[in-house]
């Protein structure tokens, strides 16, 4: 169950195509963009990348409940911006699935966006939405390259949302973000979860579906190759 | 109301009516059990009905911690109702699992569902967030637990999905989930009216005992599907989150320094099992828990299983082949998709070889099986044997019964009873390896309760202490250093050592009525209505404190339920609830015609040495002239008269009448509960003061 990208259609290979490269008409829509010498814009990239291990995960789920929590103040598997998919029938390791915002180079959630709504911090480059100037209209959803899109409609609140490496959390009082912590990661039993500030490698799963399992994973008896 | 839905779902497959109860008219009772059995005194008008009968009442029930971030208790789930397992009567009982049905069923907006009734003809229930439906099983019925699982999720995952998104409804308001639903399912163990048969969620969660799975058969329930996108509303978000991390940090398994000790809520997330486990696999958990304790496994074998499903095949195939097989995990597999209670399939096995060995039981002899005891062992044998106690063919009409009343059936239930060759010392449950002449109040406890107990508060001070001595290391903890540590959190008995002492002498003391009432009370609050997890709580003496004081007491599972629905229970008040849902059983056990003259063990509890069980030896803390040491309880049996004896010191701990064991008013009074005297005064079973 390794998080694919969807089968490739034209749509898709327009909406993968206009994620990397902005033109011009675009491009002066996205804020934080620059303006590159040969007029392609680039989004900066963001200052932090969650990583996890499929291969460790217990299958808990506290991850997706505290982020719920801490965004929203409510527990609700739907409303984690992180999320894991079980089959108890199938066999390990494809009875996992876990499908977290890859903070991607090429955003095509925030190229997708027509109003700005979800867009990359000026800060911190993390790529986050604003609440107040989402419409609803869900293409950030479609426009996420990934089989389980990773930008997710919030339905209490009528609005979409994303990872956004806890820079706003209204009901955690831990300081977030690139530079501070993440509710998924602090929580994890079994630290299957992982923050990074470097940019994991974009092709393919490799960068984001890491080996988090150690000497400490060995002694328990669990494979660590 | 913080933690809750507001709403109970209430489904009445007679009359195929959906209602609701407001939970709030239950919430004195917090969750679980306590408002499980508030509700069955309500709605089960005649408590002496047999647990097959159309009116009895079943609730399934999770509490304010179900679907939450609370370790080691999110996803367990409590059932209760009239039971088909125990003997001579099913009474009133509980069972307990775990997964993430509770937690979705949250999500779906129900604190709990109650059937009654039965359908005219094989249903299930699916419900999707508030809409309930109840439909009929015709291709359902007749398929594994799995195999009905499966089908669910086909038919439910039909909806609209949205960018890997699925659709709870046409509406896009109502939300999207990832998930598939939580699934709680018979086999054909419960539609044919298996008293061992289970109710099994996902591969390895069940609620094993008390025979469920048999009622929901006889209900003509197949299976009850719960999906939903809901939130649980939380009264200080902040401190529920800081509580989790403090919880991993300061008492969890710590992977950069794990620490040698004695171990629970702070115990590694490996299978807690008796099996080997693949070694290509993953630790697997329910939802929220602190360190899984099953596997998901390369092979796909075995997945889910853990304790007793992993025990019940493997010794029988280590003797055939001289090491473990595959076969042992095949058995499991087959145990969970027929739907069958583990420790029953265990004993009841047992049982048939001893008979088959003493040349009673085989093909053509005095108890004619066709079973094949030189294949015992290999899957081939247990394929038969469960699939003959799952659809009662032939001899598998008797399995099904569960074996003391199969034994009954033989005429052979006095005779196997005083020998001890039927291993089913109380109300005509399975030995759980936990014996009364050895752990004393596991014993004591169930036999006062409804079934085996399967409460492991204490359980620690056998395996801790025994496998150091039998490895040839000293104990970690010596005798008088865990006893001491364990005292302090016994409220409202706190500080009491003597109550863990498990010598003889002590046995049918009144502290040791004390370390029963305090299970109990214990048990049937934090553990069953709060529902915190059994095998990581309560924590009761932990390593990576400086002290071995674990995380149980007002820092631990009150600060948990606290964070969410707002408040200041002590772990003392929590405590004070469980007495009164212990009172209210036993009113309960009381109408069904209990007695205390019923209250006894079977004759080899009395009568045979105990042969130390599954390691030789049973050790346990204790005071042997006027010192703690460990000791080894092999070679004890129980005296009838001191039991009897302790049994009235046990109901006057409680204030309940010593003559018959029944609750009295002034009991009742004190814990809000006049309305349950007034029914058993009723009925003439009021304990007298």
């Amino acid at each position: 169950m390794a998080n694919e990208p969807k089968k490739s259609s034209r749509r898709d290979f327009i909406k993968i195509s206009s994620a990397s490269v902005i033109g011009l008409s675009l491009g002066a829509l996205i804020p934080g963009g620059k303006w590159l010498e040969n007029e392609v814009y680039a989004i900066p990239a963001s200052q932090g990348y969650l990583l996890v291990d499929t291969k460790k995960c217990q299958g808990c789920s506290t991850c997706t409940i505290v982020c719920s929590l801490a965004h929203e103040g409510k527990q609700n598997l739907s409303l984690g911006r992180i999320q894991v998919q079980q089959n108890p029938f199938k066999s390990f390791p494809d009875d996992i699935k876990i499908d977290q915002c890859r903070q991607c180079a090429y955003p095509a959630c925030v190229t997708a966006c027509p109003t700005k709504a979800l867009h990359a911090d000026k800060k911190t480059g993390v790529r986050l939405v604003s609440p107040d100037k989402c419409i609803g209209c869900q293409r950030c959803m479609e426009a996420c390259p990934y089989e389980t899109s990773n930008a997710a409609w919030n339905h209490e609140d009528k609005n979409g949302h994303k990872c956004d490496l806890c820079l706003n959390t209204p009901f955690w009082k831990e300081q977030g973000g690139p530079n501070g912590k993440q509710a998924c990661v602090q929580v994890c039993p079994v630290n299957a979860i992982a923050f990074t500030k470097e940019i994991p490698v974009q092709a393919g799963d490799g960068g984001y579906k890491v080996n988090l399992r150690d000497e400490s994973w060995k002694q328990l008896g669990y494979p660590i190759s | 109301m913080k933690g809750y839905q507001g709403k109970i779902l209430r489904v009445d497959l007679s009359n195929r009516k959906i209602t609701n109860i407001e939970t709030k008219k239950y919430a004195e009772y917090v969750g679980g059990h306590g408002i499980g059995s508030a509700i069955f005194w309500d709605l089960c008008k005649d408590k002496t009905i047999d647990g097959f009968d159309p009116a009895n009442v079943v609730t399934i029930m999770g509490s304010p911690i179900s679907g939450t971030i609370t370790p080691s208790g999110s996803g367990r789930c409590e059932v209760t109702g009239i039971g088909v397992q125990s003997y001579p009567i099913g009474w009133y009982t509980r069972s307990n699992f775990g997964g993430r049905f509770s937690g979705m069923m949250k999500y779906a907006g129900w604190d709990g569902i109650v059937i009654e009734g039965k359908a005219d003809k094989p249903v299930w229930i699916d419900v999707r967030n508030s809409d309930v439906k109840i439909r009929d099983a015709d291709g359902l019925w007749g398929l594994s637990t799995w195999e009905a699982q499966e089908e669910i999720w086909e038919i439910v995952n039909k909806s609209v999905t949205k960018d890997g998104w699925k659709a709870i409804s046409s509406s896009r308001d109502a939300g999207f989930t990832t998930q598939k639903p939580a699934v709680l399912a018979i086999g054909q163990a419960g539609e044919n009216l298996g008293r061992s048969a289970c109710l099994i969620h996902d591969a390895g969660n069940g609620a094993g005992q008390g025979g469920f799975g048999g009622v929901w058969g006889s209900k003509n329930l197949k299976a009850i599907s719960v999906i939903g996108t809901g939130s649980i509303e939380t009264d200080d978000p902040n401190a529920l989150i800081e509580a989790r991390i403090a919880a991993k940090n300061n008492y969890a398994y710590n992977f950069d320094d794990p620490k040698v000790g004695w171990n629970r809520f702070s115990s590694s997330p490996t299978l807690g099992g008796f099996y080997e486990r693949e070694e290509e696999s993953r630790p697997q958990s329910c939802m929220g828990c602190i360190a899984g304790c099953r596997a998901r496994t390369a092979s796909g074998l075995g997945s889910e299983s853990s304790c007793v499903e992993t025990i019940f095949y493997a010794d029988f195939n280590r003797r055939k082949f001289g090491k473990q097989t595959r076969d042992a995990y095949v058995a499991t597999d087959l145990l969970q998709k027929y739907g069958i209670n583990a420790y029953e399939a265990w004993r009841g096995l047992e049982y048939l070889e001893k008979l088959y060995k003493l040349g009673v039981l085989g093909p053509g002899k005095e108890i004619d099986c066709p079973l094949d005891f030189e294949q015992l062992g290999t899957s081939e044998f247990a394929e038969e044997f469960l699939r003959m106690t799952a659809f009662r063919e032939g001899i598998g009409d008797d399995f099904a019964e569960g074996f003391v009343r199969a034994a009954e059936r033989w005429g052979r239930l006095e005779e196997d009873w005083k020998t001890g060759i039927l291993f089913y010392p109380y109300w005509g449950c399975p030995d759980h390896m936990y014996d009364p002449r050895a752990e004393i109040e596991w014993g004591f406890a169930s036999i006062v309760g409804d079934r085996d107990m399967n409460q492991h508060d204490f359980n620690g001070l056998y395996w801790d202490p025994t496998k150091d001595i039998l490895g040839g290391k000293q104990p970690y903890l010596s005798a008088e250093e865990v006893t001491k540590v364990i005292a302090e959190k016994l409220v409202p008995f706190e500080n009491n050592p003597r109550m863990l002492d498990f010598s003889l002498e002590n046995a049918y003391s009144e502290d040791m009525a004390k370390l029963v009432s305090w299970t109990q009370i214990y048990g049937r609050f934090w553990k069953n209505s709060v529902l915190f997890c059994d095998w990581r709580w309560p924590d009761l003496y932990n390593p990576n404190d400086p002290d071995n004081s674990g995380l149980t007491g007002d820092e631990g599972e009150p600060k948990f339920l606290n964070a969410i629905i707002g408040g200041n229970m002590t772990f003392s008040e929590g405590m004070e609830i469980g007495r009164k849902i212990w009172n209210l059983d036993n009113a309960i056990y009381t109408l069904q015609g209990r007695h205390r003259d019923m209250v006894k063990f079977a004759d080899y509890i009395y009568d045979i040495p105990y042969d130390g069980g599954l390691m030789g030896s049973y050790y346990l803390p204790a005071i042997e002239n006027g010192e703690w040491k460990y000791i080894d309880t092999k070679g004890r049996k129980l005296d009838r008269d001191k039991f009897e004896e302790w049994k009235s010191k046990y109901y006057k701990l409680e204030g309940w009448d010593p003559e018959t064991g029944w609750p009295t008013r002034s009991a009742l009074k004190t814990l809000g509960l006049n309305h349950v005297a007034d029914e058993l005064e009723k009925n003439s079973l009021l304990g007298k003061e």
